[in-house]
């Protein structure tokens, strides 16, 4: 008992210390200062996703809604050429009905240069094999197979008149690890190109407002991509590992692309 | 004057119970090793990643016998594995949940299980900390949701504190959840049979003729698929069982998709074999005796039946007997009683 009194005063004051606002992170236009911050931001082609209210016509000519949208992304890296890489250990899960997952941030490495950014839609096959994870790989999340160990990569799921389902529903849980049939896919060589400044030089007259610079990075995020080649009459429940799900994870890879780098 | 004397005894009640609390707080730290018998393979889990502590392992069995795991609080994990049988549903053929639902398998031993390369009887799960997701998950099991265990958890009495002893946090996670359970079930182990005792030579390891010679004819053909020291080779096999009409239970093709592991099932270790009665996938036999009928008499011929199993093995009625006074052998009574790993009642 007096162990467990102890470490409880230990990280009582760890609490405080670290809880002191020793300085507040300054925001510039609500992004992060000092950061790379990523937004991701879900369209079905030119509009806006909105969850369950909003129709939106696919490229088969059906209407459908969607209404849940969450996928995971893993492994970020920057080539910052030079045969410089910058890897990230970053384990994300984007979740269309939270816009707090919307954003994610990075420390850069000043004086480098951005060139590409590069990431895995979906979760690699060293973590669907290495048991409990933690935070957003924790399985509370409700993104793992119980019955057939594995990740959910993505989830989509949503209503269209064409699906002969209970309630016209489509599901598509998209998984799997092992090839050939594996899920995760490059996201490969998107163009970034920007310097990040050498902050530490302070007397450099060129950058005098060296401590309120943020990068953003809008990636657009096309849902309609999944629809691509599929007619939702058919194919409208995917929930198992095997050759659809490889499918559907080659038309998720190519929802990407980046449509804005802006500097502050 | 009577209430002095309550009074004292009042207080000696106090001291007493703090000086066994104490005890039991200091006894703590040594008893939870896990051990590598000698010349067993190196285990598959890592430990590493998921340190053995006193702490962990108890709120382990806290959370196994606990039947708050379950979505209406009426079955723990020990109700379909219990210590007598070695950890199995014992007595019952196809489990049965919440609600009194009846499941579609035969409930599995639970020992050695750091020496698995996947779990279940179709090798579905891949690792021992992902593994209680599926029972808590299932409808004709727990019927809950991981998300929904953590919210219990957190409000229930005691468990804060517990995991803050465990893993320095008191913020109970999913995570957190498994790891403890999977610091429990780990700590199964089984090598204390008379078998064992004989193969190191140790006292109490005595073996009569007949035990002998079922060892003789086990290593001729069993062995295989059997293997000492674990009893298992871990692979899946169809050993032509007829396959049953109303379950239509495919095993390993359900989770490979391959018409080539279909009717294939996970070869089960035989260890405390005597106790973890009905037997096979489906719990189809009662006894040992229908087993070995089985294997010379009942095997079903298909595609994707054990090359082993293509000839009928032949073995005398005696020859079976002496097979099964070996299996007998291989009870392991300390694993059976181990108190370490009886339900802690608070
Ligand atoms: C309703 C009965 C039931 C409950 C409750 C239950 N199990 Fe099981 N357990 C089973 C059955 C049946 C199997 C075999 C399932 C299969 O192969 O499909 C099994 C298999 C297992 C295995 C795999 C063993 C191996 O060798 O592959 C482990 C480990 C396990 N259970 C642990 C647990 C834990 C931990 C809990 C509590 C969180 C639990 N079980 C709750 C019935 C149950
Ligand atoms: C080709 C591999 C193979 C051989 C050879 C083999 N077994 Fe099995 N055994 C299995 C498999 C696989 C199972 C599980 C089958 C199922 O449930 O579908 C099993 C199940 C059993 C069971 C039931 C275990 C339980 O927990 O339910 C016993 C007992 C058993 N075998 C004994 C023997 C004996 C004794 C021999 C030798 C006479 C033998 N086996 C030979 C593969 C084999």
């Amino acid at each position: 008992m007096v162990k467990f009194c102890g470490s409880l005063l230990i990280a009582f004051s760890l609490t405080v210390f670290i809880g002191t606002p020793c300085h507040a992170q300054a925001k510039i236009d609500g992004y992060d200062s000092g950061k790379i911050t990523i937004i991701f931001e879900p369209v079905f082609k030119d509009k806006p996703l909105m969850l369950h209210d909003q129709y939106y016509v696919d490229d088969n000519n059906d209407t459908l809604y969607i209404d849940a949208f969450r996928f995971y992304m893993t492994n970020f890296q920057f080539d910052c050429g030079h045969y410089q890489k910058e890897i990230h250990a970053t384990r994300h899960l984007f979740d269309a009905s939270d816009t707090a997952t919307y954003t994610i941030t990075f420390d850069p490495t000043p004086g480098w240069e951005y060139r590409e950014l590069n990431f895995t839609a979906g979760v690699d096959s060293v973590i669907n094999t290495s048991g409990a994870n933690e935070g957003d790989l924790d399985p509370v999340k409700g993104m793992y197979w119980t019955w057939n160990s594995g990740y959910i990569m993505a989830k989509l799921e949503g209503r269209s008149a064409v699906c002969k389902t209970l309630h016209h529903e489509f599901e598509f849980h998209i998984g799997g690890y092992k090839s050939p049939y594996n899920t995760d896919r490059k996201v490969y060589n998107l163009p970034t190109s920007f310097l990040w400044e050498e902050k530490s030089d302070l007397s450099n007259i060129h950058f005098p407002q060296i401590q309120t610079h943020a990068v953003i990075i809008r990636i657009k995020t096309d849902v309609s991509a999944w629809f691509r080649g599929i007619s939702l009459a058919k194919t409208n429940n995917i929930v198992i590992p095997g050759k659809e799900a490889a499918m559907m994870a080659d038309n998720y890879a190519k929802m990407f692309s980046i449509v804005e780098i802006k500097r502050y | 004057m009577k209430v002095g004397y309550w009074k004292y005894s009042m207080f000696c009640c106090l001291v007493i119970l703090i000086a066994i609390g104490s005890v039991s707080f200091d006894n703590k730290t040594d008893d939870i090793r896990f051990v590598i018998p000698k010349d067993w393979p190196k285990p598959v889990y890592n430990f590493s990643k998921n340190k053995l502590t006193q702490a962990g392992f108890e709120l382990g069995r806290k959370l196994f016998y606990d039947p708050i795991l379950s979505r209406d609080g009426t079955i723990s994990c020990a109700s379909c594995h219990a210590q007598w049988s070695g950890f199995t549903h014992g007595d019952h053929g196809l489990s049965h949940g919440i609600e009194g639902r009846k499941g579609k398998r035969n409930s599995l031993t639970l020992f050695n299980l750091a020496w698995n390369k996947s779990f279940m009887w179709d090798g579905g799960v891949n690792h021992l900390e992902v593994q209680p997701l599926a029972p808590i998950t299932n409808n004709a099991e727990m019927g809950n949701t991981l998300e929904q265990v953590v919210k219990t958890l957190d409000t229930a009495k005691g468990y804060r504190a517990r995991f803050y002893e465990a893993f320095g946090d008191s913020t109970i996670t999913g995570q957190h959840v498994l790891k403890a359970i999977a610091q429990f079930l780990v700590m199964f182990e089984s090598f204390n049979s008379r078998y064992d005792k004989y193969v190191r030579k140790e006292p109490g390891g005595e073996m009569t003729e007949k035990e002998l010679s079922g060892l003789r004819l086990f290593r001729q053909n069993c062995e295989s698929c059997h293997k000492e020291p674990l009893f298992t080779n871990y692979e899946f096999e169809n050993i032509g069982l007829a396959p049953d009409d109303s379950l239509k239970d495919y095993g390993r093709m359900t989770i490979t998709g391959d018409p080539g592991d279909s009717l294939k099932f996970r070869v089960p270790s035989l260890r405390n074999i005597m106790v973890s009665y009905p037997y096979m996938h489906d719990g189809r036999f009662n006894t040992l005796l229908q087993v070995m009928d089985h294997y010379t008499d009942g095997i079903i011929a298909g595609p994707t039946l054990a090359n082993e199993l293509k000839t009928p093995m032949i073995l005398t009625l005696q020859d079976k007997q002496d097979i099964i006074v070996f299996l007998k052998t291989l009870t392991d009574k300390e694993f059976l009683i181990d108190s370490r790993l009886r339900e802690v009642r608070e």
